[in-house]
């Protein structure tokens, strides 16, 4: 990676494919995790913040939702989200967090807790295809604007994707350390363990962003000569007047 | 003729999807173009006109053209006996009673073969649509193509026989695509799930202003001051709208509302004439139901009935995909709708719209949003960006582009 030479962004389309067969109980579910495949367990308990993106609040994986709500056993679906809340584990890791949980009951246990007939469950697989956007960005600005403004997917691809494949490895993170950019770095590396939905993170994300710069750049001015102050002070004025004549003049 | 001429001229579908849906999948649409630059795409079916699938294929072929992926639309010849060999597979596939004869199978290949004479299939990614052109694959081939068969029918019935006489010709196919993962039958090559979508430019979708919508509802006399239910299907009784009739009798002694059911002619179609006399007697007398039987073109007053509608139903014992909901969702509508086929993935409960297994659960939240115009509001605004984001042509024009990218790199 050529730091001077900027850092091109990806956009990421899942296909999604069946997996084995419906769950129709504990057991079975036990059975089809100890041997799913990373894309499976990246479809149920990762992709979900890309699916349910603007859901108000931080969405709940599809394995602790089926077992809370379909097979009713709350304290299982529990420790199931526990299971699955940090990003920065391996596939492997959270194959055996969530198969410990569910050997904590018996396979007789596992069997007895069964969902209805039309509740069964069945796995999928998301295959990630990532895709050049053809955008490079130069510095920290550039990125924010663009993991922030447009397709919700770029961001998802590099800020949550790309390390959980990658075993917590974030390119565009250490692009932005090399830069000297390390602030920005721990707020996007901050932003891979989420605890809101994706378009709340991006929003976040956004508003640390300008909040920093807001700082900066008094910190810069109180250094400014008296006369330049002032004069930078007028402009603002200005800006900010003319911002709000737009917005009570849109047309 | 087997090459079908899209138009391609007045304004670009990019921008028109750019102006009404916004940036979703443009982005993904364009890198997957460029990553399949100097591949030729050919789609082929069984027929130009008439039929969803004909419909989705005027639009896509066009969209992908302009994206920069040269894709042709070929449709395979066939006679009547042919048509009424495939009508007997589309039916058996639908779980019907169904029985292909040793002359049927005969002729059905007979005739894939002439097709496989007939084709150009000059492509590299060559999409089958259906049954009905299944057995290409077997006959025509090239090095270096890759070939998907896209199944728009549920198979989750299958009848067996008719099933195991397509499953090897399906299964030289590189991969397949269905719609729903309930639809999906085991098969030795790899499965993939697209939903299929709604066009938001055509006529059936398209804004239409207040003045548009009185022109297009002034026949049918509808009341204007009266919250409108309305459910738009064929009269058909897994669409149970002699169900809906009864839970809007009982919504009636809550709520004041009108119930309109509007669907296609049931000229040729002995049941549904059938299912809509039912209806007919049912609502014998009432003036506040209105029974509208449509030409089979009347898209713009479809359009209108929903936008107009103040609660959109969808009371249906058994489904497809039920497109019908995305159009409804698609105009902000508050929708109830039965939890069976591909409906639950449109209506999200609580967030789209409302799930319903029963007629007093129809009742109820009929009555419910009839009650709360806020409510209506919230999940038509929700179901609205639903379906921007799952249900519309660019979305399902990227999941095909990004199977044939991940099957050319494969082959690789």
């Amino acid at each position: 990676m050529n730091e001077a030479a900027g850092f091109e962004l990806h956009t990421v389309v899942h296909l999604i494919r069946p997996w084995g067969r419906p769950l129709q109980n504990l057991e079975s579910m036990r059975e089809a995790l100890a041997g799913a495949s990373a894309e499976v367990l990246f479809h149920h308990t990762v992709q979900v913040l890309y699916r349910d993106r603007a859901a108000s609040e931080h969405p709940a994986d599809d394995l602790s939702a089926w077992v809370a709500v379909v097979v009713q056993d709350r304290e299982i679906a529990e420790r199931l989200s526990f299971a699955v809340q940090d990003l920065d584990h391996t596939a492997e890791e959270v194959r055996e967090a969530l198969v410990s949980v569910l050997d904590a009951l018996t396979p007789e246990e596992r069997a007895a807790r069964q969902a209805p007939r039309e509740g069964a469950l069945q796995l999928l697989a998301a295959e990630s295809l990532p895709l050049a956007t053809g955008v490079v960005v130069h510095d920290g600005e550039e990125l924010v604007a663009a993991l922030t403004g447009g397709d919700p997917a770029v961001w998802f691809y590099h800020i949550i994707e790309q390390p959980w494949f990658g075993a917590g490895a974030c390119p565009v993170a250490e692009w932005l350390e090399a830069r000297g950019e390390p602030r920005l770095a721990t707020w996007l590396r901050e932003a891979a363990q989420p605890t809101h939905s994706l378009e709340r993170s991006r929003d976040r994300l956004l508003r640390r962003w300008r909040q920093s710069r807001l700082t900066r750049r008094v910190a810069d001015a109180s250094g400014a000569p008296e006369d330049e102050r002032r004069r930078a002070g007028r402009e603002a004025v200005a800006r900010l007047v003319r911002r709000v004549t737009r917005t009570e003049n849109p047309a | 003729m087997t090459l079908v001429a899209v138009r391609e001229d007045g304004p670009s579908l990019l921008e028109g999807y750019r102006a009404v849906a916004g940036e979703a999948h443009l982005g993904a649409l364009a890198a997957l173009a460029r990553r399949l630059r100097g591949r030729r795409l050919v789609m082929v079916n069984s027929t130009a006109t008439g039929g969803g699938v004909a419909e989705i294929l005027h639009r896509l072929v066009r969209l992908l053209n302009e994206l920069g992926v040269p894709t042709t639309w070929e449709v395979m010849p066939g006679d009547a006996q042919f048509y009424g060999i495939t009508k007997t597979i589309h039916n058996a596939l639908h779980g019907r009673p169904g029985e292909l004869s040793r002359a049927d199978r005969a002729h059905f290949l007979e005739v894939n073969r002439q097709a496989a004479d007939a084709l150009a299939l000059d492509g590299d990614l060559i999409l089958i649509h259906d049954p009905q052109p299944v057995a290409l694959a077997t006959l025509r081939r090239r090095a270096g193509q890759r070939w998907v068969w896209r199944c728009h029918i549920d198979l989750s019935r299958a009848d067996r026989e008719v099933w195991e006489f397509l499953e090897p010709r399906v299964a030289a196919h590189d991969a397949a695509v269905f719609s729903h993962v309930t639809f999906v039958p085991e098969l030795p090559i790899p499965a993939y799930i697209a939903p299929p979508s709604i066009d938001p430019l055509a006529e059936k979708n398209r804004e239409l202003d207040e003045g548009e919508i009185d022109a297009s509802l002034a026949p049918f006399g509808l009341p204007q001051d009266t919250p409108l239910l309305v459910q738009v299907s064929r009269f058909d009784r897994l669409k149970d709208p002699v169900g809906v009739v009864d839970a809007f009798r009982l919504t009636r002694k809550r709520e004041r509302a009108h119930l309109v059911l509007a669907g296609g002619s049931a000229d040729d179609d002995p049941e549904g004439a059938e299912v809509l006399a039912e209806v007919n007697e049912r609502v014998a007398g009432r003036k506040d139901v209105s029974v509208l039987l449509l030409p089979p073109d009347a898209h713009r007053v479809i359009n209108a009935l929903q936008r107009r509608s103040t609660v959109a139903v969808q009371k249906s014992l058994r489904e497809g995909f039920a497109l019908t909901i995305s159009e409804a969702l698609w105009k902000r509508r508050a929708t109830v709708a039965s939890a069976v086929g591909g409906i639950p993935l449109q209506v999200i409960h609580e967030r789209t719209g409302l799930l319903v297994r029963s007629v007093e659960g129809c009742a109820f939240q009929m009555t419910r949003l009839l009650r709360d115009a806020m409510l209506r509001r919230r999940l038509g605004q929700a179901g609205h960006a639903h379906v921007r984001e799952h249900f519309l042509h660019p979305r399902e024009a990227r999941d095909y582009l990004a199977i044939f990218a991940r099957l050319a790199d494969a082959a690789k």
